[in-house]
């Protein structure tokens, strides 16, 4: 009994606890080792090359895994990685890949041309689920294949110890490509065989960095892996911490527990600015922001005008360098900067509000009168939330009443995409779209192609014959300059004649990084997909 | 038990009836592959009929099995594991400080009631129980991490010991100050309101003229006498507040990026992680259950006078 006495003392010390660790200090990474620290929002869903579909998951992946080829990724040009080199046959449906001599996977083993098979098997298996199957459907007997019809896909060999050939059934031009998507990233199969399924946690690949330890909503670590074949990388460690709140992130890099940061601070805040703002790097990456319209209901189904006049009378410029600056760029048209096919002069549409009303009395709603209800639908985020009360404030300013209704990302899917036979529910959706590749395919054809109609990217059921016709003619057109030139007159007309969204913007990155670090490549591809063998610390440098 | 499969059921019908299909999800999202999109349908059983889809998932609880993640793709009871020691780890500490603090200055402004120190009391109770959880720590951080660099800025840390005989990683000490500072002075108030009042109640009770009559010092009165005939409605309010900052803390989770159970079920409901969120519920309502069963048990031990009989 007599330790009830002690309770209130007791209570008391642990009120006073916090101030017995007074004086700490942030503890500095010790001057010899090379770590680098980089926040995602989240745990990532996967570490599985085969289903890795989101950034934070191809952030891991990109930096354990390697495939045959990849993507350089400042001239964002195709490299061989695990293939030595490659060679496509004259009518474009052979490749013929040379496999490097003593590459290793995490596990010590040697790569052989097998699991290239073994890896492409399992992507394609209809069990594996993969989201990236189609990135390897254009191998002839895929499709066979998955649909178990064959044991084996027809369009794989491996003739000799060191050569990997593939066939496809067509030529398919962005099929390097998307090969160097990490989803088809060579796996070793006696690791992605494993009954317990340890790969989705620790997964193995012949990358630069090995896996180490994944604390789910803490960090991941990984290190760096002596025998890569591109050379040991020069960072020892990389830690991945998972930091979901923004402002928080932005403090933990200010107080020096973290290298880098994907959030940077509103230009408006001064004094934030003044901490970090030398420390900011932009720079263009190949996606773009749009309000996409639903063309399978009324008031927008066929009606190019009303359309039109819905894209004049929004100022992308006060959006881009008013509202928002610092961000994204006014965009005229579909295909980024940096992609092949991308068009400087594109008119597109300038902010014009005489034209927009006279359009829209030409669409047959003069003064917007005649409208019937429309919403402007949004997945939850301030920055989206900010985007539609503009474009709102602009339609209204025409005529045009539209309300805004913002929801979660998984009802927001389902709100905008529908099913395969029945439209969604959102009239207008804020979407932006970051191109897998570098190949104005990986834009024009999951958006707007009809063959994509509904949940299958296509959301607003865009159905142009000509647009899809010119999609259709470069996928078998192997010259780049003929093809970029089909692009650039199937966006013309998706874009001037017959536009199926709003153009809003060209997408930009804007990063933080130390300066004490350097190899920094600022890719187009995003500031997830960032190659952290590249990358190198060097304290006391500015 | 009728507790826990009541709250079952409700989940389900709440995940059922939420907008947004997690095979979509799963398969992409924004471009999914129509075949691909069926086959995980089949995967998860999520093609069969509702109430097909109702009775297994109830099969599953009855057979103690929480299912598997469709996202991580590994047993919920694995995530749970994974997640709730930190949750628990912050919950003790927060009710600790804040027990302690409330205890403190509930008894001070019990002791000098109408006086100064009671004001201030009542004041910072009241300060304590309207400013939002979340600004609170981002303010703690900001003063302690970030302007005067005493504690680390957020997260779990990377080097705490673990458990032995468990792979249970404590969190680095430090790391956990303030975010068990946030809640604490979240609930101190609630605490110390409670406190006061019931101290100032019992204050005026016959026995403790009888116990000063027999000479016994101020300090002993208090503490023998008043402290503990007081405890019965201060250990109901930090019982209570210790099970719900057990499902409850996800705003101090999410701004100090403490890996807790209680933001990731959030994150599962954004995904439609449908087996997580309904694992995880199920688990903190049986946690509440517990809690609020040893506080039954509690007040036998405070007041002999509580007895529970199959009669009563």
């Amino acid at each position: 009994m007599k330790s009830r006495h002690l309770v209130v003392p007791a209570l008391l010390a642990a009120a006073l606890w916090p101030c017995l660790s007074c004086g700490r200090t942030q503890k500095p990474a010790a001057p010899a080792e090379q770590a680098f620290r980089f926040r995602l929002h989240e745990d990532p869903p996967t570490l599985d090359p085969a289903l890795a579909n989101d950034q934070f998951s191809e952030a891991i992946v990109l930096n354990v895994h390697r495939g045959l080829v990849e993507l350089d990724p400042g001239t964002l040009e195709v490299r061989p990685a695990v293939a030595e080199s490659y060679t496509i046959s004259p009518d474009g449906r052979t490749y013929t890949f040379l496999l490097r001599d003593g590459v290793f996977f995490h596990n010590g083993r040697k790569v052989a041309p097998g699991d290239v098979v073994y890896s492409f098997e399992r992507i394609l298996r209809k069990e594996t689920n993969s989201p990236r199957r189609f990135l390897l459907e254009p191998i002839e007997g895929a499709t066979e294949f998955t649909e178990g019809k064959s044991p084996s896909i027809a369009g794989v060999s491996t003739p000799d110890d060191r050569t990997v050939v593939l066939r496809l059934s067509k030529p398919f031009a962005p099929f390097l490509p998307q090969l160097t998507m990490t989803n088809t990233a060579i796996v070793p199969r006696e690791a992605y065989e494993d009954p317990r399924k340890g790969y989705l946690r620790a997964p193995v690949g012949c990358g630069p960095f090995r896996f180490s330890r994944w604390e789910q909503g803490n960090f991941i670590e990984l290190l760096a892996f002596d025998r890569y074949y591109g050379g040991r990388p020069a960072l020892d460690r990389v830690v991945v911490r998972m930091i979901e709140n923004a402002t928080s992130a932005l403090q933990e890099y200010i107080a020096g527990g973290l290298d880098s940061l994907d959030e940077t601070p509103d230009p408006g805040d001064t004094a934030m600015m003044a901490k970090v703002g030398s420390e900011i790097r932009k720079y263009p990456f190949i996606g773009t922001g749009y309000i996409g319209f639903n063309m399978a209901v009324a008031p927008f189904k066929g009606n190019a005008a009303l359309r039109q006049a819905f894209n004049y009378a929004v100022d992308k410029e006060y959006l881009w360098n008013v509202l928002m600056p610092g961000g994204n760029r006014p965009a005229n048209g579909i295909i980024p900067p940096g992609i092949p096919g991308h068009d400087p002069d594109l008119p597109g549409y300038p902010h014009d509000e005489a034209k927009a009303r006279s359009l829209l009395a030409k669409a047959g709603f003069p003064s917007g009168k005649g409208l019937p209800p429309i919403a402007l639908w949004v997945n939850t985020g301030e920055e989206n939330r900010r985007i539609a009360e503009q474009v709102q404030s602009d339609l209204k300013k025409v005529g045009i009443e539209v309300s805004i209704r913002e929801v979660d990302w998984a009802a927001y899917i389902a709100g905008v995409s529908g099913t395969r036979d029945k439209p969604g529910q959102a009239q207008m959706f804020r979407f932006g779209w970051y191109l897998d590749y570098p190949d104005a395919d990986a834009i024009l054809r999951p958006l707007l192609h009809s063959s994509n109609w509904g949940p299958a990217g296509n959301f607003g059921r865009y159905k142009n014959r000509e647009v899809d016709a010119f999609i259709d003619q470069a996928l078998d057109t192997a010259d780049p300059k003929a093809r970029a030139d089909l692009y650039r007159r199937a966006e013309r007309i998706a874009v001037m004649d017959d536009p199926p969204w709003i153009f809003l913007a060209y997408m930009e990155s804007r990063t933080l990084y130390k300066p004490y670090v350097k190899g920094v490549v600022l890719s187009p591809l995003g500031e997830f997909r960032l190659p952290l063998d590249r990358l190198r610390i060097e304290r006391g440098a500015t | 038990m009728p507790v826990l499969l009541a709250a079952a059921a409700i989940v389900w019908l709440f995940l059922f009836f939420l907008p947004g299909d997690p095979a979509r999800l799963i398969a992409g999202g924004a471009s999914a592959d129509p075949d691909v999109l069926q086959s995980i349908r089949e995967e998860w059983g999520l093609d069969r009929p509702a109430p097909a889809q109702f009775l297994h998932y109830l099969g599953m609880i009855l057979r103690g099995d929480l299912g598997t993640s469709y996202v991580q793709k590994r047993p919920v009871s694995a995530i749970i594991a994974d997640h709730f020691p930190a949750t628990l780890i912050l919950a003790v500490a927060a009710v600790i400080l804040s027990a302690g603090g409330g205890l403190v200055l509930g008894s001070l402004a019990a002791l000098y009631r109408g006086r100064m120190v009671d004001t201030v009391v009542l004041l910072l109770a009241l300060l304590g129980t309207s400013l939002p959880v979340f600004w609170l720590g981002l303010i703690l951080m900001l003063v302690f991490a970030s302007f005067l660099g005493w504690l680390p800025v957020l997260g779990y840390g990377m080097n705490g010991a673990v458990l032995p005989f468990t792979s249970i990683r404590l969190p680095e000490w430090d790391h956990l100050v303030l975010p068990a500072l946030t809640l604490a002075l979240a609930s101190m108030g609630a605490i110390a309101r409670v406190a006061r009042a019931s101290l100032i109640e019992t204050g005026t009770a016959d026995f403790l003229q009888t116990a000063r009559a027999k000479g016994a010092s101020g300090a002993r009165v208090f503490a023998r006498h008043t402290l503990k005939n007081a405890l019965i409605p201060i250990v109901t309010v930090i019982g209570l507040d210790f099970a719900g900052l057990l499902g409850g803390a996800v705003a101090t989770e999410y701004v100090f990026a403490w890996p807790g159970l209680g933001k990731t079920i959030v994150r599962a409901i954004g995904l439609r992680d449908l087996p997580v969120v309904e694992g995880g519920v199920l688990f903190l309502t049986a946690i509440f259950v517990l809690v609020s069963l040893a506080l039954d048990v509690a007040y036998l031990y405070i007041d002999p006078r509580v007895h529970y009989s199959r009669s009563a």
